[in-house]
């Protein structure tokens, strides 16, 4: 991990960004503009890094397991390959977590309401869209481990990518779709979609809207907490530890 | 631990039939088998005989077509593309796979058949990275188990001097250890004793090489393949 020098940009990207970006808005005409952009560029931030390289990272690692020969090494030393899988994504998380941290770091010290009462449900917004953005994103780096592992790094890395941007995104065309033309099909497809946007916080912390009712959020936990569970069956089917013959 | 007497094993039984799809090699039917016991063995066959399909069903990566085996014992196959991460110097791989003990003893041997423990991976070349792949699987092997080694090509790439040194190390070494050594030797006085011989789609077993028993030679054995 140290020789590669990736990570550094991603620490970066991570620390750095939420820094410098509000100031290149104008927020001279509002400076108490400030700190809320820059938690909206934390997150948004960790979003990015966590797609465009984490998600690849995942994809990799599987590939080379199955590539390299490492996985039926460990597989015919006894190492399952499902164990093989949780051991690989729990590696990815040891990038993941930090990054986390970091964001965290961020919204804490550089961007906390001077307010009390703000200042608490500020701490509490943001820690429950860590734990949302966390039960989002790691099943989806489980998906990238195993389908990179079966189909190689770069469809490993585009599937977990194409599902979150369409949980992100794509969901709310639908919607949109569901709403001028009833279809059956569309109404179907938008009940089974991963609805990841709502696991989005951003507007909330940009806003002050204030942390989520407790029952609001426990029921978004086990909504992304079932597909956690779906994700990860997924996975452990399709993971393959040894190179296809 | 186990028993003083407790050895690795494998049993592959009549009627085993490995291949994708379609058989490319069978144990005969009409017999016992063939049992391998701890030591040396090398698995001899032409290209694409199915050395390398026995080894991986040896190790559970593949499922026999028909019939059934035993192995007995803890084990490693060691695919003769395996590969380590490429910006590790042997020294982390040793490090990160083997125990602290072991560990030391690989860097003594590594030093002896000249590997560069300090440079990375992915700069060595082919025969110092099957080095690296042959002390891996040389120095896991414990003291509590049973060991199954299942070596696909490991000479691929190694100076004479590497291989006669591991070779000597085998002959050697009494860790009761099971290695089923699939290669090609290269000059035919090279003395091989017990072989699995992949012949005409037939799996057969050569004893040889124990204490009562002569060793047969390369040259003795590679006209019986085909």
């Amino acid at each position: 991990m140290i020789q590669r020098k990736v990570w550094i940009i991603a620490l970066l990207c991570t620390f750095l960004l939420p820094g410098v970006l509000p100031y290149l808005t104008p927020y001279e005409s509002n400076p108490a503009l400030i700190e809320p952009a820059r938690a909206q560029a934390a997150w948004v931030c960790l979003w990015v890094v966590t797609a465009a390289w984490l998600f690849f990272q995942a994809a990799r690692f599987g590939d080379d397991a199955s590539r390299s020969g490492l996985g039926a090494y460990f597989l015919s030393s006894g190492v399952s390959g499902l164990s093989q899988m949780m051991q690989i994504w729990l590696a990815c998380l040891t990038f993941l977590l930090p990054l986390v941290a970091i964001t965290l770091g961020v919204c804490f010290v550089g961007a906390m309401p001077s307010d009390a009462g703000q200042a608490q449900m500020w701490v509490a917004t943001n820690l429950q869209y860590a734990a949302l953005f966390l039960l989002v994103v790691t099943p989806l780096m489980m998906v990238a481990v195993s389908i990179g592992s079966r189909f190689g790094s770069t469809i490993g890395y585009l599937i977990p990518l194409c599902m979150s941007i369409y949980g992100m995104y794509g969901v709310g065309y639908l919607a949109m779709m569901t709403e001028v033309q009833s279809n059956l099909l569309l109404d179907w497809l938008y009940v089974v979609s991963p609805h990841y946007h709502l696991a989005d916080l951003t507007p909330r912390l940009v806003f002050k809207q204030g942390s989520m009712l407790s029952s609001e959020f426990l029921q978004l936990v086990v909504y992304f907490a079932g597909i956690k569970i779906v994700l990860a069956m997924f996975a452990s089917l399709t993971f393959q530890p040894r190179a296809a013959t | 631990m186990n028993s003083p007497s407790a050895k690795p094993r494998i049993h592959l039984a009549s009627g085993l039939s490995i291949g994708y799809g379609e058989s490319l090699a069978r144990i005969d039917s009409d017999g016992g088998g063939i049992v391998l016991e701890g030591g040396t063995h090398y698995l001899l066959a032409r290209n694409g005989r199915g050395k390398t399909t026995l080894l991986k069903t040896l190790a559970g990566v593949l499922r026999p077509l028909d019939g059934g085996y035993e192995c007995e014992g803890r084990c490693q196959y060691l695919s003769e593309d395996l590969c380590f991460d490429r910006e590790l110097p042997a020294k982390a791989i040793f490090k990160s796979l083997l125990k602290k003990s072991r560990c030391k003893d690989a860097l003594e041997l590594a030093e002896t058949i000249e590997l560069d423990v300090e440079k990375p991976y992915g700069k060595l070349s082919t025969g110092n990275k099957r080095k690296v792949a042959l002390l891996v699987a040389e120095f896991s092997v414990s003291d509590q188990s049973l060991d199954v080694l299942l070596l696909d090509e490991p000479f691929t790439g190694l100076d004479a001097f590497s291989r006669e040194a591991f070779q000597e190390r085998w002959s050697q070494c009494q860790d009761g250890v099971l290695r089923l050594v699939s290669c090609h030797p290269d000059f035919d006085s090279m003395e091989v004793g017990s072989s699995v011989l992949i012949s005409d789609g037939v799996i057969k077993h050569i004893p040889g090489g124990g204490s009562d028993e002569k060793a047969q030679s390369w040259g003795e054995l590679k006209p019986q393949l085909n």
